[in-house]
């Protein structure tokens, strides 16, 4: 069923040694490759045709549904939307993400748009990867989506990284929260030589004591640039922060624009934000315990990514 | 064991009159450190006794002069390749780290990520609990908890020069003994040659050469008893060749 660029994708983008367990989809070059569904997680084809539903029962506990999508074709621009329904009171892993692999000087691309209904009281853990392999010089672009609808006391971390080879990236996340509910994002991107990344953040929380928290951490090398926008849109008593590093290194360049909007007296709303070299005295630190220059920046970069 | 040999370190002086003046911070220091011995560093501030261990670990680079580990001339060596010779450095404020954890760095110090070896680190420095291992080395760590990671990062390099700058900055007063009896008893159970730069007068006490830094000098090299009147008049006033009585307080005590 899987080739081995399809095998190195799917090792890249979830960590898979082959089919997972439980519930999956897996797409490949805008095509079904392979479904399984499980007593509690159900998929379906949407009624446009052009994506997935999946349906996560209420009450579920601990399960996990895996969606990677491959795109090996050379001149592919795959987009889809899918919509996640997870049930009252379940707690489920989403492991998407997608693996492009170039072998020609064509373009290829993926668009995924993914909106979430988190339920009441549900928890949910989505993790994401993008990945770009290949020797073809085409580029390589992932353009994402990520709507998110958090029910009162629902609860989502959300786990986005983009590590290697991707030349473009437009990201946008969105998020609404209702009260009670929580939400964790972490985003971490690498880019290198002449790739671009952007990504956009807009979360508004509409529910008392709802919290969000928004870290990104960048490393920017070569003549790459990343830019980074975030806004936390507070409505009523609720707590929000958005935390975002930046790492510069050769002759990359970085924009990051965090936006606190307060328009409830009661709402907390706090950001940090960094951009610069890795600190000289962190270099001193690892080489003072036998590291070489280039070890050292790479464990630190190994950790600000891990 | 240890030789350094009219070491002298020198920056450009921005605030002297004339364009391009150097300061000597270091003035032609020379000592040999004994294999296993334990000596403190004290002095004014500003007298150049952290510069000194900065230049015996290559953080700063020397203006002239000679360092000798076992004979063999390091000088010209760089922070990783003193490090790999023998010579472990602790930090006075120790880098904060996003992403990094103990484990991490108490790995990289001992050369391994085996559980039970970090374990056995860990109990024998003795002032942390395992559970820190997981701990970020982050902003979040208090001054107390870095330095205590500082000291196990530089123990678990098992090395023949250990040095400790101002080991007990942010450690509670019930920490600091525990501290120097955790460095005397590496210094006599792996035969560290152990230099720790400090004011505490736990750390002077535990030493067997106190050596007193002045205006980029060794002032005095020898036991805590015959330092007595040196400390005390400067614990007394640092300002002795200038001070004009009450009239002129330019020490503004």
């Amino acid at each position: 069923m899987f080739d081995a660029i399809d095998k190195d994708l799917l090792k890249a983008v979830a960590d898979l040694e082959g089919i997972p367990k439980g519930a999956y989809n897996i797409r490949k070059n805008g095509q079904l490759l392979g479904r399984e569904v499980s007593a509690n997680i159900i998929i379906e084809t949407n009624d446009q045709g052009n994506g997935i539903v999946v349906r996560i029962k209420p009450g579920t506990m601990n399960e996990s549904v895996h969606i990677p999508v491959i795109v090996s074709q050379a001149g592919l621009h795959d987009v889809v939307y899918n919509s996640f329904i997870i049930g009252e009171g379940s707690d489920v892993t989403i492991v998407a993400g997608c693996g492009i692999h170039c072998g020609s000087a064509k373009s290829q691309g993926h668009e995924g748009i993914h909106e979430f209904q988190v339920g009441k009281g549900a928890r949910m853990k989505y993790v994401e990867k993008h990945v770009a392999l290949g020797q073809g010089k085409g580029k390589r672009s992932l353009n994402p989506a990520t709507n998110v609808f958090l029910a009162e006391e629902a609860y989502a971390e959300m786990e986005l990284s983009q590590l290697a080879g991707v030349d473009e990236a437009d990201r946008v996340n969105t998020a609404e929260l209702s009260a009670g509910s929580s939400l964790l994002i972490t985003e971490r991107v690498l880019t290198d030589g002449v790739q671009k990344a952007v990504s956009r953040n807009e979360i508004i929380l509409a529910g008392e004591n709802s919290k969000a928290n928004l870290i990104s951490r960048s490393v920017i090398k070569g003549d790459s640039k990343q830019d980074f926008y975030a806004t936390i849109d507070a409505r009523a008593k609720c707590f929000g922060h958005i935390e975002c590093d930046a790492i510069l290194m050769g002759n990359g360049a970085n924009e990051t624009v965090p936006s606190l909007k307060a328009k409830h007296p009661d709402a907390e709303l706090t950001h940090e934000a960094s951009i610069g070299k890795i600190a000289d005295e962190q270099l001193m630190k690892l080489m003072s315990l036998g590291l070489t220059y280039d070890e050292a920046v790479n464990r630190i970069i190994q950790g600000f990514l891990k | 064991m240890l030789e350094i040999k009219d070491l002298v370190f020198s920056v450009s002086d921005p605030e002297a009159p004339e364009k391009g003046a150097q300061k000597t911070i270091i003035d032609r220091i020379s000592y040999t450190f004994e294999k296993g011995k334990f000596y403190a560093i004290t002095g004014p501030n500003g007298s150049g006794k952290t510069t000194l261990a900065k230049l015996i670990m290559g953080i700063y680079d020397l203006t002239s002069g000679s360092i000798f580990l076992e004979g063999k001339e390091i000088a010209s060596l760089g922070i990783t390749e003193r490090a790999q010779s023998g010579i472990a450095y602790s930090f006075q404020h120790p880098a904060r780290f996003k992403g990094t954890t103990f484990r991490d760095l108490l790995s990289i110090a001992a050369g391994t990520e085996d559980e039970d070896k970090l374990a056995h680190i860990v109990a024998r420095v003795g002032i942390c609990s395992l559970d820190f291992l997981d701990k970020p080395v982050d902003a979040r760590l208090s001054g107390g908890e870095i330095k205590k990671v500082e000291l196990a990062t530089t123990i678990a390099r098992n090395p023949k020069v250990a040095i400790y700058d101002e080991p007990d900055t942010g450690i509670d007063l019930w920490t600091i003994d525990p501290m120097v009896q955790l460095l005397k008893k590496e210094q006599h159970t792996h035969g560290t040659t152990t230099i720790a730069v400090s004011h505490n007068r736990a750390f002077l006490s535990a030493a067997d050469t106190l050596l007193l830094i002045k205006d980029g000098r060794i002032a005095y090299a020898g036991d805590l008893e015959g330092a007595a009147t040196l400390l005390e008049d400067l614990s007394a006033c640092g300002y002795g060749d200038t001070c004009e009585g009450e009239s002129d307080v330019r020490c503004y005590r």
